[in-house]
């Protein structure tokens, strides 16, 4: 209570310190004033008798200090005066406060961007209730398709049998939900007016989706366990986005009729403005409808396919559950739906049963799968921020030696007058952390700027869908870690300065700075410059090998023609056609481009090469023994109409392409690539063997009837060789044993039109939009964009962080040379005496220069041996980003030392000549 | 740090603690004087201490200020400006009530801790078999 009240009054006094000041002098006034009248009626002289009051009294100036402390709050006291003193001395040399605070902006800047990426992509929750209490099956996501009745390593992706015997089994759950894997695209058509198909991005979802995320409707109501059964009216809920941006917020939409591929259903509710589903992606899904739907959609419907595994699990537990617990019950029930199901597993099924387990995740960041795609990339840029930072640091620290140089006299005299060390100290970081946090304040919009930037390059958009929902605008993380590191970084660059400060000789100081001995501020400073050369290194090294790597990625031999080449992106299930109509549709389309002013060719595929997706399967080869749950024979394929290699340019090297004689009613054929021949038909010649899918359990489905040259169509796996692909004619379907069946309708919905236009025609966006409306003007196209734009988009991720990185070396190549120049100056500028005499002596102008040189070179070469070493570690760091690349590429890291050798040389080069350009006489009398 | 490069310090920074030992010593006589005496300037309490305790105060009278404005701080004595024996302006302390308290239950654990002490400094070694 008394302390309470003591520091109120404390308070209080603070605010009217110089009344209290006075009445303390008054005070000692009067108390002197009695004491010597005391000691003069004992007998002193008036003289005597003061100074033996005033000895009695003490140490006015002392107590003075103590009553102060007392007074008011003297730690607060002392830190406004330290910052208003540091403002004043900042606003007195504006070119330094500006500079030190633009550089400390850049770097935390460049830290608080990737940060807020960081944040969005790898540590935050989905916008959801209690993100706490959800749980995720499976430990990775496995887009977006898989068959069979087993999965490698867990099982994390489920069929909706699956998923209703956990549903119905499992107890720890309050509600568990599934949802699509992969998402869809939708042909939505708006049934009032005749307005055109969009397409859009959707998601299946079961009913109970929105009530295990504890999300309620923005307006109207969203899925309820009711809209996802068998028979009951078709539903769909909108994105707040969609209904904002492309309905105006109209009202009328909820309970309006909407065409999805040309199925009727009513929209009953908008979801809430923040919600963007269950996993952070570039473009989020602007609809959601009940998993019921998914057969009266899609023409190849996977609902109720025991053994299709397409959906996604997330649950929230009921409060007091145990994850483990509802794990082990899983697993166990998993094992139960297997063995139900032990009649129609493979041998090689059978086999793999005993592994078969899955796994319950922390499922509050929702499906992370693009965690797991950005995760390596933040963290490279993470650690090449903090690189930058870290220079940013030590050229900061390099400036403020200068200044404390600079100050080094009136320190002395400070001290001299009974300054504290601890408060000069508490001085020096006050001004250093005022401009780490006026850094931090400018570096906050440099982040946002930068944010924005990389989000624009670095994630693909589409016009007219949503974009990746991470805000660039600082959030509270944010801004604390923006705070944190200003204050860290104010800290880091201030220290040593601070230290220095106090280590000043007050006598050798005032008897002539430019006399004394001392050379205590350059080693600190030679230190930084090392420090820097050596950090400069590493990020010119890192970003040479990761733009070489790129420039190899772009460079590679594709095997496929980029020029000339154009794709136009369709989905014919977004039209509503259906399978028997689709090789007529095909016809037609390549009928009508073909017949485009300046269309050379034209064919249709279901992926062209690095659209970003292919299809695979298990290769059985005829005549040999069925192959084992452990053999690999896995091949990618694709599906493509007559003429489609000549299409893509991709040369045919033995036997024939696919052509205008494979019919539905002909023999099934496949071309296969050279991979494909050399992994299962090593030095035997391919042509005229068969060989099925294994997973079918066939070995005589196609005949093989060409080998095309290899080409790059999966955008992953490019570090890797080239791997098996087969190619199938459109009109052909692979029918299920003893049926009429199609065993894969889907693959027949192709994607991509392949159009070669002639040598020097121009075509326009337009011309082909024209033609396709004249094909069919429901038929709504997805992109239109060339080969060459669709394969350097696929190195997108790569081209930024290359960019990013160079951007940053050279950044920290320039704050280094300043260092340097600044140290070399200095230096040089200290030994003008000496230089003086030595050339009075007969040394010429070369000597002194090539001693100047020497000097700063020592520095830069110490920065290269100490930089090496971090420098061949980052590029193992690199590791994986940089594509089968030499990680200690040695012309890269040539490159880097030779950059910082020249750049050192022209930043030393200029004051070494500046030096020996003195006048003997001047410099002699310079003292 | 290199010894001998601060020539000068604050003197108060090596005695602090001896100090703040003797600040509560001091405020405790501060009372008492209050207490049995009335209304006094600085000089007054200082020279009665000086009388009963002898050296104690014999140096560094000044100390005495800040434990004043303590105690004043704290609420165990008020101030008030009034004109001294050599017709000057004085600062005039007395003893609040708040004061009178706290000085009967510092007397009381005074002399309960000095009693304490008494007996043990009284106690023979073969007393204690």
């Amino acid at each position: 209570m008394r302390t309470l009240r003591r520091f109120l009054k404390r308070l209080l006094s603070w605010s009217r310190a110089q009344g209290d000041e006075e009445r303390l002098r008054v005070e000692i006034e009067e108390h002197l004033a009695l004491q010597t009248a005391e000691n003069i009626r004992t007998g002193l002289s008036p003289v005597e008798a003061r100074r033996q009051a005033v000895l009695k009294f003490g140490a006015v100036e002392a107590i003075k200090e103590d009553y102060r402390d007392q007074r008011g709050l003297p730690f607060f006291e002392t830190l406004l005066q330290d910052t208003r003193y540091a403002l004043r001395r900042l606003r007195k040399s504006p070119a330094f406060t500006v500079t030190v605070i633009l550089t400390l902006a850049l770097g935390i800047g460049a830290t608080t961007s990737i940060f807020t990426l960081v944040h969005a992509v790898l540590l935050k929750s989905l916008p959801v209730a209690n993100p706490q209490e959800l749980y995720r099956l499976g430990k990775e996501s496995r887009c977006c398709y898989w068959g069979g009745y087993s999965q490698e390593d867990e099982f994390s992706i489920f069929s909706y049998d699956l998923y209703t015997h956990f549903r119905d089994h499992t107890q720890g759950f309050a509600e568990l939900a599934a949802f699509q894997a992969g998402g869809a695209l939708f042909g939505v058509r708006g049934t009032r007016g005749a307005g055109a198909v969009q397409s859009y991005p959707g998601e299946f979802v079961t009913g109970n989706y929105f009530s295990m995320f504890g999300i309620r409707a923005y307006t109207g109501r969203l899925l309820t366990p009711g809209d996802d059964r068998a028979g009951a009216p078709p539903v769909a809920v909108m994105s707040y986005r969609l209904w904002q941006q492309q309905y105006g917020s109209d009202p009328s939409v909820i309970g309006g009729s909407f065409n999805f591929d040309e199925k009727p259903f009513t929209v009953v509710g908008i979801t809430p403005p923040g919600f963007f589903g269950d996993k952070l992606r570039a473009i989020p899904p602007d609809f959601f409808l009940p998993l019921a739907t998914e057969p009266l959609v899609e023409a190849d419907a996977d609902l109720n396919k025991t053994d299709m595994y397409w959906l996604d699990l997330i649950g929230r537990i009921r409060p007091g559950a145990a994850p483990a617990s509802i794990e082990a019950d899983m697993r166990v029930e998993l094992k139960q739906w297997l063995r139900s199901h032990w009649g129609d597993m493979s041998a090689n099924d059978r086999v793999k049963f005993a592994d078969q387990t899955l796994f319950l995740r922390p499922g509050g960041a929702g499906i992370t799968s693009m965690r797991e795609d950005y995760a390596r990339w933040l963290q490279i840029l993470m650690v090449v921020t903090i690189f930058v930072l870290l220079i940013v640091c030590a050229n900061v620290a390099n400036l403020m030696l200068v200044r404390g140089m600079e100050r080094r006299r009136q320190i002395s005299l400070s001290m001299a007058l009974g300054a504290q060390a601890s408060r000069l100290v508490r001085q020096a970081l006050t001004e250093c952390i005022l401009f780490s946090l006026a850094g931090g304040a400018a570096g906050l919009g440099a982040a946002f700027a930068g944010t924005r930037l990389i989000l624009h390059f670095a994630v693909p958009h589409v016009d007219g869908m949503g974009g990746v929902p991470i805000s660039a605008s600082p959030s509270i993380p944010v801004l604390l870690f923006a705070f944190g590191v200003s204050l860290v970084t104010g800290i880091a660059f201030g220290i040593l300065p601070a230290w220095m400060a106090t280590r000043v000789d007050p006598v050798e100081a005032l008897r002539g700075a430019s006399r004394s001995t001392a050379r205590t501020g350059s080693l600190p400073r030679k230190m930084l410059v090392v420090f820097q050369a050596a950090l400069s290194l590493v990020l010119l090294a890192s970003s040479g090998l990761l733009t070489a790597a790129l420039q190899r990625l772009e460079n590679q031999n594709f095997g496929f023609a980029q020029d000339r080449r154009t794709i136009v992106q369709i989905d014919p299930a977004l039209a509503g056609y259906r399978l028997e109509q689709l090789t007529t549709l095909y016809g037609r389309i390549h009928d009508l481009l073909s017949s485009v002013p300046g269309v050379s060719a034209a064919a249709v595929c279901l992926y062209s090469p690095q659209r970003g997706n292919n299809w695979g399967t298990g290769v059985w080869v005829d005549g040999r023994p069925a192959p084992g749950p452990h053999d690999d024979n896995f091949a990618f394929w694709d599906r493509a109409t007559a003429g489609y290699f000549d299409v893509i340019g991709t040369p045919i090297l033995s036997g024939r392409g696919i052509t205008d004689e494979d019919t539905a009613t002909s023999r099934r054929v496949a071309v296969i690539n050279e991979a494909f021949a050399r992994k299962f038909f090593k030095g035997e010649d391919p042509i005229g063997k068969h060989f099925g899918e294994s997973d079918m359990g066939a070995s005589r489905q196609y005949e093989i009837v060409g080998v095309a040259k290899d080409a790059r169509y999966l955008s992953f796996n490019l570090a890797k060789p080239i791997d098996p692909f087969f190619f199938m004619p459109e009109p052909q379907h692979d029918l299920l044993p003893n049926t009429t069946t199609d065993s894969d309708p889907g693959s027949h919905f192709l994607h991509d039109i392949v159009i070669v236009t002639q040598p020097r025609a121009r075509l326009s966006a337009a011309q082909l939009r024209q033609a396709m409306a004249s094909v069919d003007p429901n038929l709504p196209i997805i992109s239109i964009r060339t080969l060459r734009e669709q394969v350097a988009g696929q190195f997108g991720q790569q081209r930024l962080i290359a960019r990013l990185t160079s951007f940053f070396g050279i950044l920290s190549l320039v704050l280094a040379s300043i260092g340097l120049y600044g140290v070399t100056a200095y230096n040089a500028g200290r030994r003008t005496n000496e230089i003086g005499v030595r050339l009075a002596l007969g040394a010429n102008r070369g000597q002194i220069v090539a001693r100047v040189l020497r000097g700063a070179f020592g520095l830069v070469v110490i920065g290269l041996v100490v930089g090496l070493p971090l420098a061949l570690a980052a590029g193992r760091f690199l590791g994986s980003q940089l594509y089968g690349l030499n990680p200690h590429n040695p012309v890269v890291i040539l490159l880097a030392v030779l950059t910082l050798g020249f750049t050192a040389l022209v930043a030393s080069l200029i004051p070494a000549i500046r030096a020996s350009l003195i006048s003997p006489v001047v410099a002699l009398r310079a003292e | 740090m290199k010894q001998g490069i601060l020539p000068v310090g604050n003197p108060m920074d090596q005695k602090r603690e001896k100090s703040e030992v003797r600040q509560g010593t001091l405020a405790l006589m501060v009372l008492k004087t209050l207490d049995v005496l009335g209304p006094l300037h600085g000089y007054g309490i200082a020279r009665r201490i000086e009388q009963i305790s002898g050296d104690l105060l014999a140096v560094n009278q000044g100390t005495l200020y800040p434990v004043l404005l303590k105690l004043e701080q704290e609420g165990s004595i008020a101030s008030e400006w009034g004109t001294s024996e050599n017709k000057r302006r004085a600062r005039f302390y007395r003893l609040t009530r708040e004061g009178r308290k706290q000085l009967q239950s510092e007397t009381r654990e005074w002399e309960q801790t000095a009693a304490i002490i008494g007996r043990f400094f009284a106690v023979k070694a073969e007393d204690l078999k």
